[in-house]
């Protein structure tokens, strides 16, 4: 794609929102939309900026991001671990294998009750809740990448001396690179939106909080929609910024 | 063959270790109850489910009946406004510039945060949680059908030129049955996200339904029931995707879906 | 070590000569009575292998020519240790082989290169367990790419890089090791013609170079022709010897050449019955 070719899209795509924008602030200054219950854009971040001060705001995504950052390492590291181990040791894998596969079908939204019944209403029955959100896509990409190596690679690491656990380092876990990646931005999408909801749903802080909040004490519609304008942003940057550190490592060598 | 017997063998034993171990440790005091809530308790939790009903008068099957239908009401909803969006966008370059940003936007947003926005404007009855499941499903199927137009491979298209195929007649008959398999892939997708879409939805507002079924249960410390709702949502979800799967290869044996679609 | 003694057997007999060839040196790679039987899921066994016999010198070019289903990879893989024969036993420098790692460098069909290190992390990654530290393993992969024409592309990964390319540094990796024997497995058959013919000549230049045994699997009679001093053919169903034909034309060879084509003819007429 040349780079004329690339500015152009870009260009499309600037106009795109921009006309969507321009259309929902002209509805509503039209009166086409009521304002007060669906306010336009610029009109609802000066009503929020108005409602709650800025530092508001930033404490209760501070908070978000903290859970799914650390809730998603939880997960995603165990998923990486648990899926390599059923993929390489078949003892282990019969085992496992069943267990995840049975647990799977249940949404992580399902675990709310059970998650608050263990740990009860504090970070924990949170942090639970982001792990499920990243435990199995995770694991699920980790076992395929491990189980779907090359052969023709794997009889070349032997004729060199490698076998066992070093085979695993040097062949295996490089080879399941690609799979684990598309894993962990499916994982990291999922993540955010069940911590979304289990704030909603549960929690005392935190942006589905501050939202669910503005809505039950009668507060205005623009926080809620600034707030969910910051989640879906904060969404986007953050898979934006895991895919292109995804195609700085692996990029330039997969993909032939 | 030999290890699917060994795969088998070990799940029995494994799943009977489970349960035979909440069994015990309930009993000898080492767990609690309510925590761990033991396959006896369960046992009598359904039957009391499926008879009397939690809350009373509601049997398990009413709710599963009652989740279904939103999810059908939703989901149906969303494929039939996404596909011909979703051809129309795909089919004009411009307007798939135009609109990519935006979807990729709106695909990003969590469907479950927009709850308490829509609760303002429509209230907290059935249509809300319609709306919310048509919104996350409209926006996945979107994207694929999107995607399954745009990404016919050249080389057919180019071939059916050479045979004198242009325009409608291009489109109808090369272009929609080579974007089918894709597109069927984001229906499932699409059916998943609606899946856990109702699943939260029902967590606030509502007593019926799977969902609102396994909330109340914590609220009124029977787990054992919450344990069998989220079981049975579980088999839901597992008895619809291999329906979709199932359906689709009976319809669609020239095409398999693709592995990776877009989310 | 055996004493060497002269003998005026034929090259490639069985008996109690085998283990020298017919200059009387011994073998550096004595194959007899091989076997190799596979059992399918039912129960129904196929031999791939039957009663193979070789005996290969040291320095000596031995192409392995055959139709598919003959063995030839099986074979190869039971050569380099990655594989069990089922029957009869394999020595090279007069050890039996027990796996990998006895002085075979093995070069594979699909180059079988790991995708995510450049072509100078390939090759060192061959001098692996070799007891010297990782400068000198970067050193001597260096040299091996100087020695394949290769040292520009040191930092390049394979998806970068032509088929061509990525056989060569498959053939620098296997020599990290310095080994005695090259097992190469039809490594010139995904390339264009033009290419394959470079890349032929490559390989005689880096086997005059360095001296090694190599057992060449082609399925391409001219190739054999072009590379070796010895052409085995094997027959299939099951896999046996039924051929061993002394290439005495003198290198560099023409494919033009009378000898050459009656040689060619020869192999062909064996290959066809």
């Amino acid at each position: 794609m040349t780079r004329g070719e690339r500015a152009a899209d870009i260009g499309w795509g600037l106009a795109g929102i921009a006309l969507v924008l321009g259309l929902w602030e002209l509805a509503t200054r039209a009166g086409a939309i009521d304002p007060s219950i669906f306010p336009g854009p610029i009109t609802a971040v000066r009503m929020a900026a108005g409602r709650l001060p800025a530092s508001v705001f930033l404490d209760n995504m501070g908070w978000s991001l903290f859970r799914v950052t650390v809730g998603f390492a939880l997960g995603a590291v165990t998923g990486t671990i648990v899926g390599f181990a059923a993929g390489w040791y078949r003892g282990f894998g019969y085992v496992a294998r069943p267990l995840i596969e049975l647990l799977r079908p249940i949404p992580p939204l399902a675990w709310i009750p059970l998650a608050i019944i263990w740990f009860g209403l504090g970070e924990p029955s949170k942090l639970f809740m982001v792990f499920l959100g990243a435990f199995f896509p995770v694991v699920t990409a980790a076992y395929h990448g491990i189980t779907h190596i090359d052969p023709a690679l794997i009889r070349a690491s032997r004729s060199f001396g490698l076998k066992g656990v070093a085979m695993l380092f040097h062949v295996g876990i490089p080879a399941s690179a690609p799979d684990l990646a598309t894993g962990i931005r499916v994982g990291w999408g999922l993540s955010f939106g069940v911590l979304v909801a289990a704030e909603l749903i549960a929690a005392d802080r935190g942006l589905g909080f501050m939202i669910m909040n503005e809505r039950n004490s009668g507060g205005s519609v623009s926080v809620i929609i600034v707030g969910i304008l910051l989640i879906g942003l904060l969404n986007l940057v953050s898979d934006a910024a895991i895919a292109a550190f995804i195609q700085r490592r692996i990029g330039r060598w997969h993909g032939a | 063959m030999r290890q699917q017997l060994v795969q088998i063998f070990v799940v029995l034993i494994v799943v009977a270790a489970i349960l035979l171990g909440l069994e015990l440790g309930v009993r000898a005091g080492y767990l609690k109850a309510y925590e761990f809530p033991p396959a006896s308790r369960i046992a009598e939790g359904f039957v009391e489910l499926a008879t009397v009903g939690f809350p009373t008068g509601v049997t398990i099957w009413s709710h599963i009946l009652i989740t279904v239908e939103r999810i059908l009401k939703g989901y149906t909803a969303a494929i039939l406004l996404a596909v011909p969006f979703g051809l129309l966008i795909g089919a004009v370059p411009v307007l798939d510039k135009m609109t990519a940003p935006l979807i990729v936007f709106f695909r990003s947003v969590a469907t479950l945060s927009l709850l308490p926005l829509v609760i303002v404007w429509f209230g907290a009855g059935e249509l809300t949680k319609v709306i919310l499941i048509g919104y996350g499903c409209f926006w996945v199927m979107l994207s694929n059908v999107v995607a399954s137009v745009k990404y016919v491979d050249p080389v057919l298209i180019r071939a059916a030129r050479s045979f004198k195929a242009n325009g409608w007649a291009l489109y109808r008959e090369v272009v929609l049955p080579a974007a089918l398999p894709r597109m069927f892939a984001g229906a499932r997708i699409a059916l998943g996200v609606g899946f856990m879409v109702i699943v939260g939805a029902e967590m606030i507002g509502t007593i019926q339904g799977l969902g609102a079924l396994i909330m109340e249960a914590r609220s009124f410390y029977r787990s054992e029931i919450t344990v069998i709702g989220m079981l049975v949502i579980g088999i839901l979800g597992f008895a619809i995707s291999t329906g979709l799967a199932t359906l689709e290869h009976m319809l669609l044996p020239w095409g398999r879906s693709l592995d990776r679609v877009q989310r | 070590m055996k004493r060497v003694e002269a003998s005026t057997t034929p090259a490639g007999t069985t008996g109690l000569n085998a283990d020298r060839d017919s200059g009387g040196r011994m073998a550096m790679i004595d194959i007899r009575r091989v076997e190799k039987r596979f059992s399918a899921r039912d129960g129904t066994e196929t031999t791939v292998l039957h009663d193979i016999n070789l005996s290969i010198a040291p320095n000596e070019f031995v192409c392995i020519v055959g139709r598919s289903g003959c063995g030839k990879t099986t074979l190869l893989n039971i050569l380099a240790g990655l594989d069990k024969a089922s029957g009869g036993e394999v020595r090279i420098a007069g050890e039996r082989v027990e796996g990998p790692g006895q002085g075979q460098g093995v070069v594979f069909q699909q180059h079988a290169l790991f995708p995510w290190l450049t072509a100078l992390e390939n090759v060192a990654f061959g001098a692996r367990s070799l007891p010297i530290g990782k400068p000198e393993k970067i050193e001597r992969a260096r040299e091996l790419l100087q020695l394949v024409g290769l040292e520009a592309s040191a930092g390049q990964y394979p998806r970068e890089m032509s088929g061509g390319m990525q056989q060569r540094v498959a053939i620098a990796r296997a020599l990290a090791l310095d080994p005695e024997i090259l097992l190469m497995d039809e490594p010139f058959g995904a390339l264009d013609e033009l290419t394959r013919i470079e890349m032929q000549q490559e390989l005689l230049r880096i086997w005059d170079a360095r001296k090694k045994t190599v057992v060449f699997i082609t399925h391409s009679i001219s190739e054999a022709l072009m590379l070796a001093d010895r052409v085995v053919l094997l027959a299939p169903h099951p896999g046996r010897v039924a051929r061993d034909i002394h290439v005495d034309l003198e290198r560099p060879r023409s494919r033009t050449d009378r000898g050459f084509n009656v040689l060619y003819e020869q192999i062909w007429g064996g290959l066809s019955t």
